[in-house]
């Protein structure tokens, strides 16, 4: 059994690990003089730290990669079937696979807590949930949620994808590439821990200098984010590289997927300023552990500088989400509409729009936080002018759908309603970009709305759309139309009324992250409640779906959907290493009933002596 | 992280050292968005209000980082040209300014004027001690390295896990240029 | 070809924006209680107003869409338009200049007025009628009027202010980040330690919490375990009630 070894070495050697930190720590301080070797939270990060290395190695990183360092022989763990997702594999295709299922997870997880925050908050006063409690499952629920948004649609879908759409056999460093998945389940474990020593009662944001005063539960939120945020940082690295040098020959960056772009883009948004969060999170820990104060007024610290460093990378973060959705609602409705996508170059230019402006809106999140007032005109200016690329992806989708020929699988209708919601969500964002409404509608639940439009809107659907898309390429099995029709239809309309009606109560008085509210808004407050506790049950059709139709579902063909982009040339599953026969791109992916074209072709292979040609697009 | 990639796989067209190049150079554009954001909070902090500190213990570290990237320099050049016997010497050399430039920041640490309790003790220990963390593991690779180099690993024409490391090391010492003056020689 | 699409799709857009302008039209505001309440739901009704054709727009073109240019099998190919010519560059001027539009106005000349000295509310160093300095701790709110009066959870209970008078809030916090919010005066502003903020109000209306649950003084910026309950009533009245007001505070001390 390797996947019974590679996981059961893992936790074993975490767990040595952790306790050799634990002890090494006490050494240290114990040599150092320190009256006790038992600091508290010091201890507890060096036990993460060491266990955090015991778990890489155990789960297979030792034999594949750390064997090296040391000048030995590397030897590959090669495990069969539904094994292979169990272990440190570096096929980008298991990669891609483990994340999505493993982000599904955390996100169903993550939405049974927001249940029961709604269950909380179906009426004033306190239902069943202390403040304490209702604040950790706050915190817990946007942190697990925010961690899917950054990860799920860039490391599910663009793991499995990209070296697929840009005809290369894996990514550029496939054991980077397992190294950042492997490290994600010691952040569940940092993360999930936090209840048990008391939980966290910062929110995700983590202002200090609450988070320097409050329980032990924020050491493991600021190791675990910060060791997320090393897998974002290498993923985007290995995206970057794979896409700039293993194109197929005659993928020209004019020919690049639209998807391809997204992923470009975002990885290096979460390259440049995924750093901000960590640096943020360092320092809130070193206030903690080492007694520094960065955060202290008292001894020349500033609350302040903290928001502005967070800030500097979580605003950039919300491009992270939300780029690949857009990226993955345009591939889908280019295809599923049968027509070459609108406006391509503009597009292209949207993504980079967005990737140049992200780093320059920052403190719109902090307007009414006591900046000088000098800093609001121009953040005010930046924020209001990223409406204007976000408007070129929205002219794009628009325009490609005009005159088409739609499709309307599960996969389009999610795709659609990408834009849909994006399209609110993009509208409400105005309001609060202009001071003199934030200064009222500031952490209130009108921003809550907005943004779980936003990233639940754009980019969840996003994610939704892209595994029907690939579920027939991953699995090699069709998924059950009706019941995905279904899902959608559930979950669309239970999404907006849920937070269509949210806005309201943030417009009248009711502030985010509060365990109880005031008694004038009850009515309102039940209808989000019932309306969020339907679209939290239209998962169950989900899984029910996805599990049900891995298992019996009808095989579905190499190229269920038509589609001409290069993944759907190969074999359902694809093999590994992708392409028996490497591609060449002769033209555009997305052109659609142009007479004679074609998008990629496979010279080596052969039928009936005749060249294969990929797409069905040119008749 | 980059340093000891491999895409050797059945497609055999990609240049690997290609690759971990542009990847080791992304990586070092995150890291100086991490060293800049600390410089930043130095001067959001404490503007260019600067506490004392040991000027000759600073220049006299500063010179030998400075002189540890041109031995790490002459190493990689040395063994571009296949002459393993000065790489190895040099590289050994690096390693060892390198844990001369370490044990200085120590000793910094220990005769500091100033407590890390308040803002610009806060600020001072922490960028020398995560730049003191990047030299640390500059040198653990460089160590590695060299023991593979001292088997004779490396030739002419294969010797990346030598130029990724000194390039990393020359990442680590430039990052020290910009810390030394925010830190010693502002005001 | 596309003039027998644009007008179905023009009037659905016109139909669905009717709809939504409702949403301008309606009282979806608290209690308007201070000038810059005024300015606010004014402000919001505007972009409302703005902002529902322009999503109605995408509504319209998704639902249009969906029903005129569906295709049963996925086996017909669409127009081969690409969109290269000049309907792209319409586009951008058009967003562009609705974004630049609500930048300048109502964005920054709002802006302007929230932080002129001239302007009787927000953050311009405007000369008040009453100055109160406000200190957030967990989890509850001290008011320190000119002349040393405090007013707490246990004394005073209530925040009195009076009608038609400029009040300056100086904001501090003593533990952690605040934040001080009144829903009826639409006004806000954070309170951290070692800093201190400030932000002028002037009540239009006379209004109590115990009628109206929009006049309080509330926390905005999570605090902590009882961040929720970290809120304080306000009443509103005449001048000449709250200087007695502020007198009866004063001898009860004694």
């Amino acid at each position: 059994m390797y996947a019974a070894k590679s996981v059961s070495g893992g936790i074993g050697l975490g767990l040595i690990g952790f306790y050799l930190g634990l002890g090494f720590i006490a050494l240290l301080r114990w040599t150092l003089g320190y009256p006790e070797p038992w600091g508290g939270e010091i201890n507890i990060i060096g036990g993460y730290i060491f266990g955090l290395i015991g778990w890489l190695m155990g789960v297979g990183m030792w034999g594949i990669w750390g064997r090296e360092w040391f000048g030995q022989r590397t030897y590959p763990r090669k495990a069969p079937g539904w094994q292979r997702y169990f272990t440190f594999n570096t096929d980008h295709k298991v990669i891609g696979v483990q994340y999505t299922v493993t982000f599904i997870i955390v996100f169903l997880l993550a939405g049974a807590l927001a249940m029961m925050m709604r269950l909380e908050l179906a009426n004033s006063g306190m239902q069943f949930l202390s403040h304490a409690q209702y604040n950790g499952t706050m915190s817990l629920h946007g942190t697990l949620m925010i961690a899917v948004a950054v990860a799920a649609v860039i490391g599910g879908i663009g793991n499995y994808a990209i070296p697929l759409l840009i005809g290369a056999e894996d990514m550029a460093f496939p054991r980077l590439n397992a190294l950042t998945f492997w490290l994600v389940p010691p952040v569940a474990v940092a993360l999930l821990s936090t209840p048990f020593l008391g939980g966290m009662e910062t929110g995700w944001t983590a202002y200090p200098p609450l988070s320097v005063t409050t329980n032990s539960a924020q050491i493991m939120f600021d190791l675990g984010i910060i060791t997320f945020g090393l897998t974002s940082i290498l993923g985007g690295l290995n995206f970057l590289v794979t896409i700039m040098f293993m194109r197929a020959p005659g993928l020209s960056w004019g020919r690049l997927p639209i998807f391809v772009w997204a992923i470009f883009a975002t990885s290096w948004i979460a390259l440049l300023y995924t750093q901000g969060f960590a640096v943020a999170l360092l320092l809130i820990a070193l206030d903690r552990v080492a007694g520094m104060a960065f955060f202290n007024s008292t001894a020349g610290g500033d609350p302040l500088l903290y928001q502005h460093v967070f800030w500097f990378y979580s605003h950039p973060a919300v491009y992270i989400m939300v780029l690949p959705g857009f990226g993955m609602a345009l591939e889908i409705i280019a295809h599923f509409s049968r027509k070459p996508l609108f406006a391509y170059r503009y597009a292209v230019g949207a993504f980079l729009g967005i990737l140049g402006l992200s780093g320059v809106v920052w403190a719109h999140h902090m307007f009414t936080a006591g900046i000088p007032n000098y800093l609001h005109g121009p953040f005010l200016v930046a924020t209001e002018l990223i409406s204007v690329p976000t408007g070129l992806v929205f002219l794009s989708a628009l325009g490609t759908i005009w005159m088409g020929k739609l499709w309307l699988k599960t996969p389009m209708l999610f795709a659609l309603a990408v834009i849909f919601n994006f399209g609110c969500g993009g509208v409400t964002g105005i309001f609060l970009a202009d001071v003199p409404t934030d200064i009222h509608l500031q952490d209130t639940y009108f921003v809550v709305a907005h943004f779980h439009y936003t990233i639940v809107g754009g980019e969840i659907f996003g994610l939704f759309a892209g595994i029907y898309y690939y579920f027939p390429k991953i699995t090699g099995r069709m998924y059950n139309e009706t019941l995905g029709k279904l899902q959608f239809w559930w979950m669309f309309i239970a999404f907006n009324v849920t937070f269509f009606t949210m806005h309201l109560p943030g417009v009248q008085g009711m502030n985010r992250r509060i365990a109880d509210y005031q008694s004038g808004l009850d009515t309102v407050n039940l209808i989000v409640s019932l309306s969020g506790l339907f679209l939290g049950a239209s998962f169950i059709l989900f899984v029910y779906n996805m599990i049900n139709s891995w298992i019996r579902g009808p095989l579905a063909g190499d190229n269920p959907w038509q589609v001409r982009t290069l993944e759907w040339q190969v074999s359902s599953p694809p093999p590994l290493e992708n392409f028996p026969t490497p591609p060449v791109v002769q033209g555009h992916p997305y052109d659609y009933g142009v007479p004679g074209s074609v998008h990629g072709v496979f010279p080596g292979q052969k039928l009936g002596g005749v060249p294969v040609v990929g797409g069905g697009g040119g008749q | 992280m980059a340093v000891a990639a491999s895409a050797a796989h059945g497609h055999a067209t990609h240049n690997p050292v290609r690759f971990n190049r542009l990847g080791l150079w992304l990586f070092f554009f995150s890291e100086s968005i991490l060293f800049g954001l600390l410089l930043t909070t130095r001067f959001f902090l404490e503007g260019i209000e600067r506490e004392h500190v040991d000027q000759h213990l600073g220049l006299a570290i500063t010179i030998i980082l400075l002189l540890s990237s041109l031995t790490a320099f002459t190493a990689e050049t040395a063994i571009e040209h296949n002459n393993q016997r000065v790489a190895n010497w040099f590289l050994m050399a690096t390693i060892v300014l390198g844990i001369i430039f370490a044990a200085g920041v120590g000793f910094e640490w220990k005769t500091a004027e100033f407590s890390r309790h308040e803002a610009f003790g806060s600020v001072f220990f922490t960028m020398t001690g995560i730049h003191a963390a990047h030299v640390v593991s500059g040198i653990g690779i460089l160590f590695l390295v060299w023991i593979q180099l001292k088997r004779g690993k490396f030739n002419s024409k294969n010797h990346w896990p030598v130029s990724g490391s000194v390039m990393y090391w020359h990442f680590v010492d430039v990052v020290w240029v910009f810390f030394y003056p925010a830190l010693y020689l502002v005001k | 070809m596309h003039i027998k699409h644009l007008i179905p799709a023009a009037v659905l857009w016109v139909i669905i924006t009717a709809v939504g302008e409702l949403l301008v039209i309606a009282n979806l505001y608290p209690t308007v209680g201070s000038l810059e309440a005024d300015d606010f739901d004014w402000i919001f009704r505007f972009l409302l107003a703005i902002g529902v054709p322009v999503f109605a727009f995408v509504i319209a073109a998704i639902v249009y869409s969906m029903y005129a240019f569906r295709s049963a099998k996925g086996d017909e190919m669409g127009s081969t338009i690409r969109g290269n010519g000049w309907f792209p560059r319409i586009w951008l001027i058009v967003t562009g200049g609705l974004a630049a539009f609500v930048m300048v106005f109502p964005g920054l000349t709002g802006l302007q007025k929230l932080q002129s000295d001239r302007t009787a509310y927000g953050w311009g160093d405007t000369e008040a009628d009453v100055v109160i300095h406000a200190t957030g701790a967990q989890f509850n709110w001290t008011f320190t009027f000119a002349d040393g009066t405090e007013v707490n959870i246990i004394k005073g209970k209530e925040l009195v202010l009076p009608v038609h008078q400029k009040v300056r809030f100086n904001i501090d916090s003593v533990d952690v980040v605040h934040s001080l919010w009144i829903p009826a005066f639409r006004m806000k502003i954070d309170a951290i330690p070692g800093r201190t903020t400030y932000m002028t109000v002037e009540p239009t209306v006379k209004g109590s919490y115990a009628e109206d649950q929009s006049f309080r003084v509330q926390c905005a910026e999570l605090c902590g375990l009882d961040h929720s309950v970290m809120n304080f009533p306000i009443r509103v009245v005449e001048k000449p009630e709250f200087d007695q007001w502020l007198a009866s505070l004063k001898t009860g001390a004694k």
